[in-house]
């Protein structure tokens, strides 16, 4: 593991920085919902395409893959926009 | 048991080495089961509050004890509390829970001042701030302290005088606990403090009497929900973070994706469940 994350060292450098990023604006606006709601579509969205490209790179992108990553992204979102439903905020 | 549950989350032949949990269908139906508990939870807020509702503990005393110790902390002076103001308070939540909208600007054109002069509060200031979904007045009060604007009109010394509505009501469907300040000067302030606000904003307080919001429902919806995801986000970040070291010790190839991407992804929903859900302003 330790190997695979130093050989694709770039790719896992700009995926923490995002990440890291989006958690930044998302505790300086903890209380705006609409960019709330921006930064976990927008982060939702680039850790999919980030995730993609970096197996259509390696040369190992499957179709089960593509879905596996957009089944995430999705997971995180209906936790993310039920959370914010549910408590009335 | 142990055998089922190790079916779940240890990759191996009987699962194609891959924790079942994992699976693109067992991904698919925790997605359906958030969705579908999070509908059933709130069909049951709306029938039942009593018992599964917003626990929340809110008082305009609290609001504004909360409020005047901020403003000593940089010298300023204290607010009082006008019944004018306070009314004014009212009225706008009011028209934000008849007129379902989450603005200073009504939809029929009401802008915040229109409130305050109907309360017969002839102002010379006028501002508005206001906080939805909290349930603890330290909470809303270290919103607007965060916020430029919202933290300008809470301590301009441009105002003298606050009104406070809390209300619990219905906006876009939602149960939720609505926060309106209303700030206000009748005359011209002497003298200045050093944070002031630029763009005074009106709005409407509660009754003239304290308002507050007590509840204490069977179960505390939003510590439920909370759990809930938490739960569900942390069984997966300890499924992928076992796939991966076994996968990882046995040297297997799979066609499947990054689990540290996943686990990052994940770790960022997780802070994110944590720092979110206490309520917005505007």
């Amino acid at each position: 593991m330790l190997k695979r994350i130093s050989e694709h060292g770039l790719y896992y450098f700009s995926l923490i920085v995002i990440l890291t990023l989006a958690f930044f604006l998302a505790y300086s606006n903890s209380y705006d919902r609409s960019f709330q709601i921006g930064v976990v579509i927008a982060t939702t969205f680039f850790y999919v395409l980030w995730g993609i490209m970096h197996h259509l790179l390696n040369h190992d992108l499957h179709m089960k893959i593509v879905i596996e990553y957009i089944l995430i992204g999705a997971f995180g979102l209906t936790v993310i926009f039920f959370l914010l439903s549910v408590n009335g905020s | 048991m142990k055998e089922f549950l190790s079916h779940l989350f240890i990759p191996k032949e009987s699962n194609n080495h891959r924790a079942k949990v994992l699976h693109h269908t067992n991904l698919f139906l925790s997605i359906v089961f958030l969705v579908l508990a999070s509908f059933f939870i709130q069909a049951v807020k709306t029938k039942f509050p009593s018992v599964l509702g917003i626990q929340a503990d809110i008082s305009s005393e609290q609001l504004l004890f909360l409020t005047n110790k901020e403003r000593q902390n940089i010298g300023v002076g204290s607010l009082v509390i006008n019944d004018k103001l306070s009314q004014a308070a009212s009225a706008k939540a009011q028209d934000m829970f008849e007129y379902n909208y989450w603005a200073h600007n009504s939809p029929t054109g009401k802008t915040p001042w229109v409130f305050i002069r109907n309360s017969g509060y002839r102002y010379v200031y006028a501002g508005e701030n206001l906080a939805r979904g909290f349930t603890r007045a330290e909470d809303a009060i270290k919103a607007w302290m965060e916020s430029p604007d919202h933290r300008s009109n809470m301590l301009s010394s441009n105002y003298k005088d606050v009104g406070f509505a809390v209300r619990v009501g219905q906006l876009n469907g939602e149960e939720t606990v609505l926060i309106v300040e209303e700030l206000g000067n009748l005359n011209l302030p002497i003298v200045r403090s050093r944070v002031e606000s630029s763009k005074p904003v009106v709005q409407s307080a509660p009754h003239i009497s304290v308002q507050a919001v007590h509840r204490q429902p069977l179960i505390n919806i939003q510590s439920l929900s909370s759990n809930i995801y938490i739960v569900f986000v942390v069984v997966f970040i300890f499924a992928l973070l076992l796939d991966m070291i076994i996968i990882e010790k046995k040297k297997i190839m799979r066609f499947v994706g990054h689990n540290i991407d996943h686990i990052l992804y994940l770790l960022l929903i997780l802070v994110l469940i944590g720092i979110w859900g206490k309520g917005v302003i505007i």
